[in-house]
């Protein structure tokens, strides 16, 4: 049996400790009380306003587009990112050399900035930008990619895709490896297809690393900014306006401090309710088939 | 033999397919590079460019974009110093706790890892406004220090390598303090050296992760003094909207040396990715 060090045990744990009352505790006392004051970061004076806040944002139809955009991100990115990353897998782990060296190529987008996939994107999609005068010249298309609500969204989530799935696609290849190659000679053998191998043997055995996957690409959807700031501003019409996009906007460009974190603490328990329930769904799935 | 040779085919198709594949996916950085080295007439005009020169190179490394002497050179100079010393920070810490966490029993313990797993999933964007508040509040607006402490405790950092602990024998550790060693040099001459893999793994996203930072950054930093890169780039992206040669150029510089550190340590990246993703 270990011997107890209490003092060593807080020593070491102090940092974290310290930061945690600092840099958590102490600003998410504050944002409440933020939350239902009138403040706007310059007024000398601070007033109480209730939930005046509250009802203000559930009015407001920027707040009302935060909340659906989320989950339309959600529905976009997600099985784009995990079909990306499934696919980048199912590729890179058959090859039976230089997998190592197409894993770190598949992985460089990770490294990108949003700032700068914006820009590339903004130049080849913006109404004149390369692709753009490519298609109208080549195949006489004329599609506005990041004016129309539609292709705008489908755009942010092609772009965070792009970024992820190399680093998905690291986490199904572990899964796939872990998969012994006996089971799928015995299938052959059996004359199953491939189709029917990949459904009956590879997908169920994938699951806990898809899980992964899943989770973490839901845990992106709740927190998209950095894309839709530099490319889109939220738009058009609030298209691609997230949570926090929508309280960068009332805190720091209205000035709306008391609002802004009354908006944050309504998206946090969205996200975080949101989160816990599919969490819960997603298990419940790989139960019921027996999967996890 | 015939069976033979169709195998080989459809492997040669697969190499095919995935090269493929992958060239798209590299695509993106491919088109930064030529791009900032397109003639100013082509950039974003046409996706492969033609005609070539180096005005978007000088144009970035004169002073003709704002006020103060070579911002892009300052602005990278800035970058590579919050970068640097916060994540050495995050990973000195991340290291300190998670020994703690992993291998000190002392009472308590349980109630501190039950509060990191409740950080790690609460949304963070609350805390948003007040920690901008404090940091305003004590004079850091504006200031490395402003940029660098409240991002130098990972939560992730501290959870990856408590579980990379986890799984040293905790006879490897009595052995040691019985030959006198107190925790200090444990943690330093016996568990960081087991740990080189994880550890490359959980600098390299920290670094790319703080090293590509918008927000916090964007809010904290108010002028030239203090500005990374990337945000100069988000903020210069309007500005120079009709003329984007620099910005390629710019982008490039923000994006080579991630991609340098990468696969400098890609090795030790792949070994560590094997424990990190059990």
């Amino acid at each position: 049996m270990k011997k107890q060090n209490n003092k060593l045990g807080w020593l070491f744990t102090s940092p974290y400790l310290l930061f945690t009352l600092i840099f958590f505790a102490l600003p998410l006392g504050w944002s409440l009380w933020l939350a239902v004051t009138d403040w706007n970061m310059m007024s000398p004076t601070i007033r109480f306003v209730g939930i005046q806040n509250f009802v203000a944002a559930l009015y407001n139809p920027a707040v009302q587009s935060a909340f659906f955009v989320t989950y339309k991100f959600l529905l976009l990115f997600v099985p784009l990112a995990v079909a990306m990353s499934m696919g980048i897998a199912l590729l890179v782990n058959g090859l039976p050399k230089l997998k190592g060296l197409y894993m770190v190529a598949f992985f460089l987008p990770y490294l990108s900035s949003g700032v700068v996939t914006s820009l590339i994107v903004k130049g080849l999609l913006s109404y004149n930008g390369a692709f753009n005068t490519f298609l109208r010249a080549k195949l006489g298309l004329d599609i506005d990619w990041l004016g129309n609500p539609t292709t705008a969204i489908f755009v942010v989530s092609f772009m965070i895709a792009w970024k992820m799935s190399g680093y998905y696609g690291l986490i199904l290849i572990s899964g796939l490896s872990s998969i012994n190659t006996e089971i799928y000679e015995a299938a052959e053998l059996d004359g199953s297809s491939r189709w029917t191998t990949f459904w009956r043997i590879t997908f169920p055995m994938l699951y806990p690393s898809l899980f992964t996957v899943l989770i973490l690409a839901v845990g992106i959807s709740f927190g998209i900014f950095t894309e839709v700031y530099q490319l889109t501003g939220g738009g058009p019409n609030f298209a691609t306006n997230t949570w926090q996009m929508e309280i960068y906007n009332q805190a720091f460009v209205n000035l709306k401090s008391g609002y802004a974190s009354a908006i944050a603490l309504i998206s946090s328990v969205v996200t975080f309710a949101s989160i816990g329930v599919i969490r819960k769904l997603l298990e419940k799935w790989g139960e019921r088939n027996g999967w996890s | 033999m015939v069976g033979h040779k169709k195998k080989s085919g459809s492997l040669a198709l697969r190499y095919v397919i995935t090269t493929f594949v992958m060239l798209i996916m590299i695509f993106p950085f491919l088109y930064l590079v030529l791009h900032s080295f397109a003639a100013w007439d082509q950039v974003d005009r046409q996706i492969i460019p033609t005609k070539f020169s180096l005005r978007s190179w000088t144009w970035l490394f004169g002073n003709s974009s704002t006020a103060a002497e070579a911002p892009w050179i300052g602005a990278f100079i800035h970058t590579i110093i919050v970068a640097t010393i916060a994540t050495f920070l995050m990973l000195f810490f991340a290291m300190m706790v998670a020994y703690a966490l992993a291998k000190i029993n002392f009472k308590g313990k349980k109630a501190v890892n039950n509060l990191l797993l409740f950080q790690m999933f609460f949304p963070a964007i609350i805390l948003l406004i007040p920690q901008f508040l404090m940091v305003s509040k004590v004079g850091l607006l504006d200031s490395y220090s402003g940029m660098i402490i409240p991002t130098m405790i990972s939560l992730w950092a501290i959870f990856m390598y408590t579980n990379f602990f986890k799984a040293i024998p905790d006879t490897l550790i009595e052995a040691a303090r019985l030959d006198g060693a107190n925790d200090w040099t444990i943690l330093l001459k016996v568990v960081l050296p087991m740990s080189r893999s994880i550890t490359t793994v959980i600098f390299l996203f920290l670094y790319t992760d703080r090293w590509t930072n918008l927000l916090w950054d964007m809010i904290v930093s108010k002028s030239d003094s203090t500005v990374t890169l990337n945000v100069l780039i988000s903020q210069m992206f309007g500005p120079y909207a009709t003329y984007p040669g620099p910005m390629y150029a710019a982008s490039v510089v923000l994006t080579l040396p991630l991609i340098l550190l990468f696969l400098l340590f890609s090795k030790q990246f792949q070994k560590g990715m094997q424990f990190a993703l059990k």
